[in-house]
């Protein structure tokens, strides 16, 4: 990650390193100024007074935030649950040798995956219980949620067992196993280490999109900030502070994907090495 | 994979709890305004033994423990979370405990939080027994739902950034921007008597208050309490008309439950005679409102209740 | 199926914002991704902290919050933008992460003598990444790019959240008159996917093409 490419580039000489330097200060103080210039701004509407700030220093506020933050961990955890097992499924049915399971797999991942899942939520919430079927509103995100996610999870699953190598199915089938075993005892572990990764990825998606529980009024992260903001009126500041908590977390988990990665890129070499 | 589902099944059993709000009422916080709210509560009178039908829904709550009432969490001064309690406070949250202790002796209530559009269906479903959230009573709901009261009357008015002109009745807004909650009543107001209208809509009411200030529509229609709450918080808006429509608020009940719509309305009565529903309405409406509590409109005076 | 008809002219307005800001995003998508790619591939390590900055940022946060935060913070800071225009910047700038992405693996996908030969007839960092290496990225991407696209189309559905009237949000007050979700949102979902479905065409017919020309 912090290695550059060096596709495009030599080495830069001296004379490149102190243009660079020269440009490189330039560009800060430009930087520096632009965001004086807006922070000034900022604090003249008043959005920096001590007050406006002072709820966002006390522990009840982040209390009830990080019970928000709980939520949003609860929904994209179930969500993600029951996305990867229905993608599984979907994945391993895209791959089947057999029509009636190739073309509904395939139908549902086209389909799904060009519908909003806002749109999803909205079917959730107002259409199905004309139908009788009114979901605790926990389920109204997680339905929605899981429907949508399951189709990109099918893709990653589908890309895995397709990067295992034929001859490890091959061997398996020689030695006698049923393709059914053959894929659950010898690609599928190869196929879930390879796309760890990536699903973690999604699962960072996943989590982002949980914040359509502002739709459903599920206490997630960002309904509780519209409660918060209902509460004491700083919507400014509510949404900071909670884009902030956003970050965090998110970036947390992104670095754990890269870590996964480049664990995942170590063994590789080592076993390729290894002949 | 067995084990996987088992625990997973069993973590989801334990999650139709979530998005509801365990809150029994007792003394909170010191030194804040539920001290008022719970010497309230406690003028606030209990059925006798005989109410309580057998086989009815009164007493399928008595014997549950708990009121579940569908409401709101962010709607302030009726029924808002207070983040620093978790409490939720307002005109129609205490009208729940009110009402919650009526039939349990104590104010034990769990709230349900409804997404407006839903409500009828968690009444039919039986979700919750009772809704307490800006229900106005119309015939048309009235055929799906049973609605006790009405108990209590608002609606809409017009809020404007001050010193602007040329707004005074709700036909002016004819050609301008006009901002509303989303999901609102105030959607189909204003598209019946302003038609020209652009509506801009935001999902809460802090949005559309910084919205109006930030010059993005010229006026903001919505509930009477709600803007004098914001006008009183922000000496930048105004409010310009008296309330243009009439909505009379019902305390939502099961379709066809004529027991327990009898039971809530003899409440209703009750508390409307000793004080209580005045001194509810004190502390919360009554915060931002000034003078004495109105009059409550008559019970069953509105068609569909 | 007479609910649609009755509000055409309210879907159909909504169906032209959503083309509206799924255009004009995603061109300003392409333009910043493509700015964001050669500062995360550039000699100079500011250029490319800032450049991962950027990515790790808008990557990590909900396009809503973005979007909220934009439409009432932006003022405050002194710049007042209409509402559509606002969404369509913010849309742009969050997608231009992904592919600002999707086009660095592109170009790390480019080998490595390409870059050499170009250097070596002396192009320059801005000559070599556009005459060589972008063209040769642009094939191998053709296809992230297009579920980026699709992606892009879905997200304007949250632009509804703050004021603008797209497709979701114009089915959405439809129902809210009539009270026919089925019609309404299947409708509103059959235009999505048409939408999705030309954008797949299209990437498909330009993945074919390329494939060729190499």
């Amino acid at each position: 990650m912090s290695a550059p490419s060096t596709v495009l580039f030599d080495e830069p000489g001296p004379r490149a390193r102190r243009r660079m330097r020269i440009a490189t200060v330039l560009g800060a103080l430009a930087t520096v100024a632009l965001a004086v210039l807006a922070v000034r701004q900022f604090a003249a509407n008043g959005q920096l007074d001590a007050a406006r700030w002072q709820p966002y220093a006390t522990w009840p506020m982040w209390r009830y935030l990080l019970n928000g933050l709980g939520s949003t961990a609860l929904a994209a955890v179930v969500s993600a649950a029951l996305a990867m097992a229905f993608g599984l499924v979907l994945g391993l049915g895209r791959l089947s040798p057999r029509r009636w399971a190739r073309g509904p797999a395939v139908g549902y991942v086209e389909v799904v995956r060009t519908v909003p899942a806002l749109l999803l939520v909205y079917v959730v919430l107002f259409a199905l219980p004309r139908y009788g079927l009114d979901l605790p509103l926990f389920w109204k995100l997680v339905v929605p949620l899981s429907v949508s996610h399951a189709a990109s999870f099918a893709e990653i699953f589908r890309a895995g067992i397709l990067s295992v190598e034929r001859g490890q199915s091959e061997a398996g089938l020689a030695v006698g196993l049923t393709p059914g075993r053959t894929m659950r005892l010898i690609v599928l572990p190869q196929a879930a280490r390879r796309v760890l990764p990536s699903i973690v990825s999604q699962s960072v998606g996943l989590l982002k999109d949980t914040s359509l529980g502002f739709v459903v009024s599920y206490t997630e992260l960002l309904y509780s900030a519209k409660v918060l903001a209902n509460y004491n009126g700083l919507l400014i500041q509510t949404y900071i502070v909670v884009a902030l908590v956003y970050l965090v977390v998110n970036m947390s988990l992104s670095k754990l994907a890269r870590t996964l990665e480049a664990r995942q890129r170590a063994v590789l070499r080592r076993r390729i090495a290894r002949g | 994979m067995k084990k996987m589902l088992a625990v997973l099944a069993v973590s989801v059993l334990g999650l139709t709890a979530c998005g509801e709000t365990s809150n029994t009422a007792v003394p909170a916080v010191p030194g804040e305004s539920k001290t008022a709210a719970a010497d309230v509560l406690a003028n606030a009178p209990v059925a006798e033994a005989a109410a309580i039908l057998p086989g009815s829904t009164m007493e399928k709550i008595k014997k549950r423990g708990e009121l579940l009432v569908g409401g709101s969490l962010d709607a302030p001064l009726l029924s808002q979370q207070n983040p620093a309690t978790g409490q939720v406070e307002g005109f129609d949250a205490d009208l729940g405990k009110a009402l919650a202790k009526y039939i349990l002796g104590e104010p034990k209530v769990k709230i349900v939080n409804s997404a407006s559009e839903t409500r009828e269906a968690l009444l039919s479903n039986g979700t919750v027994d009772v809704v307490f959230q800006t229900y106005t009573i119309t015939e048309e709901r009235a055929r799906q739902v049973a609605f006790a009261g009405p108990y209590y009357t608002s609606g809409l008015t017009i809020a404007v950034k001050k010193g602007t002109s040329g707004i005074t009745k709700p036909e002016d807004l004819n050609g301008k921007k006009v901002l509303a909650g989303a999901n609102t009543p105030a959607i189909p107001a204003i598209k019946k008597l302003a038609p020209q209208a652009e509506i801009i809509t935001f999902g809460s009411d802090p949005e559309c208050v910084q919205a109006l200030k930030q010059d993005r529509g010229v006026a903001y229609v919505q509930d009477e309490t709600l803007l004098i709450a914001d006008a009183k918080k922000d000496p930048s808006i105004e409010i310009v008309t008296k309330p243009f429509t009439v909505d009379p608020y019902g305390i939502g009940l099961k379709h066809g439950d004529d027991q327990m719509k009898k039971f809530v309305n003899d409440w209703l009565g009750k508390i409307q005679g000793n004080g209580v529903w005045q001194g509810i309405w004190k502390n919360s409406i009554g915060t931002v409102v000034t003078g004495d509590a109105p009059q409550p409109p008559k019970i069953g005076s509105v068609p569909g209740s | 199926m007479s609910v649609i008809l009755d509000h055409l002219p309210e879907l159909w307005q909504g169906l032209v914002v959503t083309l509206q800001l799924t255009a004009a995003s995603f061109l300003g998508a392409a333009v910043l991704g493509v700015v964001v790619t050669a500062l995360r591939v550039s000699p100079v390590r500011v250029l490319r902290a800032i450049g991962t900055a950027y990515v790790e940022t808008f990557q990590n946060l909900p396009l809503l919050v973005l979007l909220v935060l934009a439409v009432f913070g932006l003022p405050e800071i002194g710049i007042q933008a209409d509402l559509l225009v606002t969404a369509i910047v913010v849309i742009a700038v969050y997608e231009a992460a992904y592919i600002g992405e999707a086009l660095r693996s592109g170009v790390n996908a480019v080998s490595k003598g390409q870059g050499e030969a170009a250097r070596a007839i002396g192009l320059t960092f801005t000559q070599s990444l556009r005459h060589v290496i972008l063209p040769q990225a642009l094939r191998t991407v053709v296809q992230p790019l297009g579920n980026i696209f699709i992606a892009l189309t879905m997200n304007t559905a949250l632009a509804g959240a703050v004021g603008v009237i797209d497709l979701t949000a114009a089915a959405n007050r439809v129902n809210l008159v009539e009270a026919q979700p089925i019609p309404i949102f299947v409708g509103a979902g059959l235009a999505y996917a048409l939408l999705a479905a030309c954008a797949g065409f299209v990437t498909g017919r330009l993945e074919k093409r390329l494939v060729v020309l190499r």
